[in-house]
């Protein structure tokens, strides 16, 4: 143990057999190494010291010196919170919009939140995550109809999206979802990703996955520490610690392209699950509803217009060049791996 | 001492501590605070601002948002109706009279009644005492063997915390996260076959050895046919199902004969001949149920073709076209159906062939004392088991069919209903209070990084599971 | 006796609270049943049903820890507790009181209601549906429910105390408990013999009667 070492308890959000928790453990292993041993943080999984959905209680009140989660959990103290995660992210993928959130403006706004709140927490966006299954049915959504009746999870502003579509909707923390579906709480439900989704157990319970859907097309992870405990570090390990943040959110997503792709294959040929593609007519009536939400909540909470107005300013620019200047690689895929596609080799 | 020697201690005080009679729910909360406090000490803070009050209040929090607890209010709810709606006594007697010709039939009532209520019950209700008080004379008055008859009372009487529903599998559940149903289905088999065994044991020792069971005197396994039915056979047919039938179609014969209450109505003939039905449409609808959720209910699975829909994924890889075995019931289904249907209806056909006044008078007892409560219960379970709803939706509307059995069955008054109700309280309070002592303790171990500690610790053992289940047997007993 | 009067006070206010919040069991199984119909028969369910079965649930248990302890039917670990002497058994009870009990339950109260109040500053609504509702005053039942437990804790030290003077534990109010159905159903019971029902009933006060020592710290007053 390194001289005048500090110890920090963490607690995610996740199961520990989930790729999350991994994520959050693979930012520990960095900060302690980076710190050579000198900071050292150590993360149980959800429901060790509180249930998933108290970890921004837990954290502010310094029960737990941080945490790791996604920000659309706190969605019941300030509807503003799923801006981070819910929604179409006006044609911003995840990545563009963490570049919103440290270039343009994002930081400064959830700030504000937290402290309108109160919510003493140093928080971390970190993490972008590739668009988000529809989720996983009985039976294929072919049309938005199917939603009546239906009783499905996902999270944050997305609720609203669901339950404008026609479906009953609970939010339930992420090792919660399969248990509930599996003693009939639930129809239907989302969670995040092929690897998530696979170790959660999906396939045990669904043999039928539906993908891509705009309702958490541009979420990410939260890192988050205790304000006091936070403030009390020497500049130097702060400035290790954004820069660890950093490296993970990187780390995560290379990570995710091998780790996703490889689950896919298996949730096909081992746990025998059929995919679709989301209806475009759904997708679409995704967006459209998703407008009049916000249009709701303009007029309820004033930090929703501020930041919705932030992202629209950054996204009108971003997406603008992101469209004009990237190729669309659909094409290349097929030329190589489409049903006439040829390889060199 | 280290954070994680603290958490090992805190565990190996519980034992200990939990010896010392204090209302267990706060011995467990005192350990979590005790040693929460020395987790979170800050020597720089006033104690009041120690961390671990915060802890004790979001624990709480986490256990009265806990959904998988809310069942148990219901379930408890539930048991008490029963209860108090339910009468013990003729169930016992009529079932007694059902197995008169078995061998130390009041054992085998006592037995029966016993798993009855271990089914309707979450908890080792108050009813397994009654049946102790009930059946255990008239089997010592009837020259039974008294460790024969107090035996199947103890054995009977614990049979109820192991088959579902039972609220420790519910808590359980909780803790450790598991699937409620899950958990239900892997004790429902052996609490059931534990019972048969039981029974087994029973008529087997009573066959060797009558003497530990002296069948009882012709008075006591006379069944009350009503004076009115004899005279009725005379004038039809020994065989009542027959009779009957055709004293719906030419009456006056019937009509004619005194009750002693009056003549003989045609609505008493109809309940009468309704009564003669029982058996067949519980076999049938069984047989029914079966059907459809193996046939019907399923086939609306993933077989099918979605031709609106763009399959996405590697094409050719595992997901093509269902395979016949995928496609509706699994195979052999429709064999064993038709060979079990087949014996359903020979057993019927031989049962309605034999139907005789006493037999048609035992199924009027059963299902006035019950037949009701056995089929709410047994819907209540199945509806969870197969993941038709939920337990907490299934809970309730038993509570709630108990109500309306009581009701009508006219036992239930409004002192009763309070009981249940207080009762109910009463029970909840103690389990889920007991859910947030144990949340604490549990946090605080996690917080100390005893949780850890016990995790690499059984992970390093390397052990299978069935290597390691013999080895937490060992470290229990 | 004055003794007596304080600690049957307390009893009576804990048991008030309690019998008013066991109700909601019967509110809880309505909702349950009306929610079963609407979704299974109408194919209609109710998003906020989540919130509100948690609610009824969650206070039900809470209000009713008081009335629990009231009537001394929180589970204890009896083996050797029943055998030992009331004056033993009161002193165990007085110390643990004092050192497992009152610090949990003031932590309810004093942490117990920041908690809540934060939850009143920014009003909070649920996060488990959309325009959930709102949870600050269940969370307030946090501090009631531990201030409710705390008085009836106050009680149980006094109880321990008279115990230890006077090596008898002090009685309890009456209230319903478990075995009250044998002699219910053995009043009622057409089919058990008088001779049966008389020894049947005797038997079922003996249970009673050993049931309530087992643990209880204190008869009740029948
Ligand atoms: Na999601
Ligand atoms: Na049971």
């Amino acid at each position: 143990k390194a001289q005048g070492a500090i110890s920090m308890r963490f607690q995610s959000t996740w199961p520990s057999k989930d790729i999350f928790h991994e994520y959050a453990l693979d930012f520990g292993k960095k900060v302690n190494d980076m710190t050579g041993g000198d900071l050292k943080i150590e993360v149980l999984p959800a429901g060790a010291v509180v249930p998933a959905f108290g970890l921004l209680d837990a954290v502010s009140k310094g029960v737990l010196d941080g945490g790791h989660g996604v920000l659309v959990y706190h969605y019941g103290k300030n509807t503003a919170l799923a801006l981070w995660g819910s929604g179409p992210g006006y044609g911003m993928d995840a990545n563009m919009l963490l570049a919103w959130h440290k270039y343009g403006g994002g930081k400064a706004l959830l700030e504000k939140i937290y402290a309108t709140i109160g919510a003493d927490v140093v928080s971390f966006p970190y993490a972008p995550l590739y668009s988000q299954p529809l989720g996983w049915f009985k039976k294929p959504i072919q049309s938005v109809d199917d939603f009546k009746g239906l009783k499905y999870r996902t999270v944050g502003i997305s609720i609203d999206l669901f339950t404008a579509m026609g479906a009953a909707v609970n939010a339930l923390p992420g090792g919660e979802i399969v248990a509930a579906m599996d003693r009939g709480l639930l129809d239907a439900a989302e969670f995040n990703n092929a690897s998530s989704d696979r170790a959660l157990g999906f396939a045990d319970v669904s043999k039928i996955c539906m993908l891509q859907s705009f309702h958490q097309n541009s979420e990410q992870l939260e890192i988050s520490f205790n304000k006091t405990k936070f403030n009390g570090l020497p500049p130097k390990m702060k400035a290790i610690i954004e820069g660890a943040v950093e490296a993970c959110s990187q780390d995560m997503q290379w990570k995710a392209i091998d780790r996703n792709s490889q689950d896919y294959i298996t949730l096909q040929t081992q746990d025998k699950v059929r995919f679709f593609k989301t209806p475009d007519p759904v997708l679409k009536k995704q967006l459209e509803l998703y407008d009049e939400i916000t249009k709701k909540y303009l007029g309820t909470n004033p930090l929703f217009k501020e930041i919705i107005e932030s992202q629209i300013a950054f996204a009108k620019r971003a997406t603008r060049w992101e469209q004009d200047y990237i190729t669309n690689r659909r094409m290349a895929f097929d030329h190589y791996f489409g049903p006439n596609g040829k390889l060199p080799v | 001492m280290s954070d994680p020697a603290l958490g090992l201690l805190m565990l190996g005080l519980i034992v200990v501590v939990i010896m010392m009679g204090f209302p267990t729910a706060f011995t467990l909360m005192g350990l979590g605070m005790f040693f929460g406090f020395i987790a979170f000490y800050d020597p720089t803070h006033l104690f009041t601002e120690n961390k671990v009050f915060e802890l004790m209040v979001q624990r709480t929090y986490g256990a009265m948002t806990n959904d998988v607890l809310i069942s148990i209010p219901l379930f408890v709810l539930m048991g008490y109706v029963m209860e108090r709606g339910a009468l013990v006594d003729k169930m016992f007697y009529s079932i007694q009279l059902a197995f008169r010709k078995v061998p130390a039939s009041l054992a085998v009532a006592t037995l029966i009644v016993c798993t009855f209520w271990g089914i309707a019950s979450g908890l080792v209700g108050a009813v397994v005492v009654l049946m102790g008080v009930i059946a255990f004379n008239p089997m010592l008055r009837a020259g039974y063997d008294v460790k024969l008859a107090s035996g199947v009372i103890t054995a009977g009487g614990t049979l109820g915390i192991l088959i579902p529903p039972s609220v420790m599998i519910i808590v359980y559940a909780a803790v450790a996260g598991q699937s409620v149903v899950k958990l239900y289905a892997a004790a429902m088999f052996p609490g059931f076959f534990l019972s048969f065994l039981y029974l087994i044991y029973i008529v087997g020792w009573a066959m060797i050895n009558p003497k530990i069971a002296p069948p009882l005197p012709e008075e006591q396994t006379r069944v009350p046919v009503p004076h009115w039915m004899r005279k009725f056979q005379a004038a039809y047919s020994n065989n009542v199902f027959v009779g009957l039938l055709t004293a719906l179609i030419s009456p006056s014969k019937a009509m004619v004969i005194d009750t002693g209450q009056g003549r003989l109505t045609y609505v008493q003939l109809i309940k009468n001949f309704a009564a003669t039905l029982v058996p067949f449409i519980l076999t049938a609808g069984t047989l029914a149920l079966v059907w459809w959720y193996v046939v019907i209910h399923q086939q609306a699975g993933p077989e099918a073709v979605y031709s609106g829909l763009e399959q996405l994924g590697t094409p050719g890889l595992g997901s093509g076209p269902a395979t016949p075995a995928e496609l509706g019931p699994p195979q052999g289904f429709y064999l064993w159906f038709g060979i079990i249907a087949a014996i359903c209806v020979l057993l019927q056909v031989r049962y309605y062939a034999r139907l005789d006044a006493d037999r048609l008078q035992v199924i009027k007892l059963l299902s006035s004392s019950i037949m009701p409560l056995g089929l709410l219960t047994v819907i209540v379970l199945a509806v969870i088991l197969f993941g038709i709803t939920t337990a907490t939706e299934s809970a309730g509307v038993g509570a709630a069919g108990a109500f309306l059995l009581a009701l009508q069955a006219r036992t239930l008054d409004w002192k009763r209903t309070k009981e249940a109700v207080f009762l109910t309280a009463k029970t909840t309070a103690m389990v889920c209070w007991l859910f947030v002592g144990s949340a604490l303790f549990s946090g605080v171990f996690a917080i100390l990084g005893g949780q850890a500690l016990v995790e690499q610790w059984v992970l390093s053992l390397n052990m299978s599971p069935i290597q390691f289940m013999i080895l937490s047997q060992a470290i229990i007993f | 006796m004055n003794v007596q009067r304080v600690l049957y006070t307390i009893d009576g206010i804990s048991t008030w609270f309690g019998k008013a919040a066991a109700w909601l069991i019967m509110i809880l199984m309505t909702v349950v049943c009306v929610e079963v119909v609407k979704r299974y028969l109408l194919n209609a369910p109710t998003a906020w049903i989540f919130d509100l079965d948690n609610m009824l649930y969650g206070t039900l248990f809470m209000l009713c820890g008081a009335y629990t302890l009231a009537q001394n039917a929180h589970v204890r670990g009896d083996f050797l507790y029943s055998s030992m002497r009331p004056r033993m058994q009161a002193a165990l009870d007085l110390v643990l009181y004092v050192v497992f009990f009152v610090p949990g339950i003031a932590a309810l109260i004093y942490a117990g209601a920041d908690y809540a109040a934060d939850s009143w500053r920014i009003a909070e609504h649920s996060n488990v549906t959309s325009n959930g509702p709102p949870v600050y005053h269940f969370k307030t039942v946090i501090p009631v429910a531990g201030a409710l437990v705390m008085l009836q804790g106050v009680a149980e030290i006094i109880r321990a105390a008279v115990c230890l003077k006077t090596g008898e534990w002090p009685s309890r109010l009456h209230d319903v408990a478990e075995t009250d159905v044998i002699e219910e159903q053995l009043a009622h019971s057409e089919y058990v013999d008088d001779e049966s029902r008389k020894i049947a009933i005797e038997r079922a006060k003996e249970i009673d009667e050993v049931a309530r020592q087992r643990g209880m710290g204190g008869d009740l007053n029948t």
